[in-house]
């Protein structure tokens, strides 16, 4: 019984443990969103080049750019939990709580404007791939404006 | 002191090449705020225009020297005493008028023209972290890139501003004192009286060969400047 009772406890210690490892610190959401707009800046960037005409467009680097892009665009919105606006450098603004509902929308054009860029990327649409790479930076450049620190 | 209307006579004031940068400054400066506001792919107009007010802005500070007389800052910058006691003219009955950009005004015409370079270089300079940098960026560090495109969203707006109260300022010459500015940047003439008159037609005209010459290098500098990488890859 009394070896029973210690197992037990030591496995709710454990748990217990296992629970306060798998809560990530304020600093870990904040690494979390940021590393993801990173790697989004990293894949979206060069496909600028293409969309002003600096670069000739090519289809496999631009399927491969955004088959990257597209999971990449889902990432970041679960790194902005509560009690992160004043994190580390973050620039979050404070309205993306205030105003979740809008930052939501925000998020959610973002990847719908991505995915879209995906599928003309697949399809080889170059013209309408420049295009939309526009309108995928103005859903950027929307949330930008409103939810980040200038 | 306000004359009669039937006093005073037409006079050249403004060069061809003062009348076709300020106009030319204007549909740029219309175009930037609209681009740079938009974003998206509008973007890539953002920089041509910004190039190409760069290269107007620097064209217009060289002209500022060996201009036609009334381009010169030697005839619009006054003292601040003078500027001074201009404004508190202003605002009274009398008016007193100017040949060129009046001692207030020409305050005015340096700070937009410096602000506007400061703009137009920061914007070579800035990455607005979504898919555009500078032609320059490259040579300074990210954070700093960061740091001037917020200078060049804070220089925006206070251009804004300035534009604002500059279009403020000639639309009370227009209806208080009833002086036509606008008219007198398209036509280069202004109504004046007599003995001012006389003064304008017997000034220091602009020489075409020296402008075409100056604006020819303040375009090739601003195109050497942005393809600078292109230019000097190593």
């Amino acid at each position: 019984m009394k070896t029973l009772t210690k197992i037990a406890i030591a496995a709710g210690a454990v748990a217990l443990a296992t629970t306060a490892m798998a809560q990530p610190k304020p600093e870990n959401f904040v690494k979390q969103r940021q590393s993801a707009f990173a790697l989004i800046g990293w894949y979206f960037g060069p496909l600028g080049a293409v969309a002003k005409g600096e670069k000739p467009f090519n289809k496999d680097d631009a399927v491969r750019a955004t088959s990257y892009l597209v999971p990449l665009s889902k990432m970041p919105w679960e790194g902005f939990v509560a009690g992160t606006e004043n994190v580390g450098n973050t620039k979050a603004k404070p309205e993306i709580w205030s105003k979740a509902a809008d930052f939501k929308k925000a998020a959610d054009n973002m990847q719908t404007e991505m995915a879209k860029l995906a599928q003309l990327a697949s399809a080889g649409d170059e013209a309408g791939f420049k295009k939309q790479f526009g309108a995928v930076g103005g859903t950027c450049k929307a949330c930008h404006d409103d939810f980040r620190k200038q | 002191m306000t004359k009669p209307a039937t006093d005073l006579i037409s006079a050249p004031v403004w060069d061809g090449f003062v009348r076709v940068f300020h106009w030319s400054l204007v549909a740029l400066f219309v175009i930037s705020v609209i681009t740079g506001k938009v974003g998206g792919n509008a973007i890539a107009w953002h920089m041509w225009s910004g190039y190409a007010i760069l290269a107007l802005v620097l064209f217009r500070i060289l002209w500022g020297f060996v201009g036609g007389e009334y381009a010169r800052y030697g005839s619009f910058l006054s003292s601040p005493g003078r500027a001074f006691r201009f404004a508190k003219g202003l605002m009274g009955k009398t008016h007193e008028y100017v040949v060129g950009h009046n001692p207030v005004g020409g305050w005015m015409v340096l700070a937009l023209l410096l602000l506007l370079a400061t703009q137009a270089v920061l914007g070579l300079f800035s990455n607005d972290e979504i898919a555009t940098t500078g032609p320059l960026a490259r040579y300074i560090s990210d954070e700093a890139s960061i740091k001037l495109m917020s200078r060049h969203r804070l220089i925006g707006d206070l251009l804004l501003i300035m534009v604002g109260v500059h279009i403020a300022a000639v639309l009370f010459h227009l209806f208080v004192k009833k002086e036509n500015l606008v008219r007198a940047m398209f036509s280069g003439r202004k109504e004046l009286p007599a003995e001012l008159a006389r003064e304008a037609e017997a000034s220091r005209k602009a020489s075409m060969p020296l402008g075409f010459i100056l604006l020819s290098i303040a375009i090739a500098a601003v195109a050497i400047a942005v393809n600078w990488p292109a230019l000097f890859k190593s």
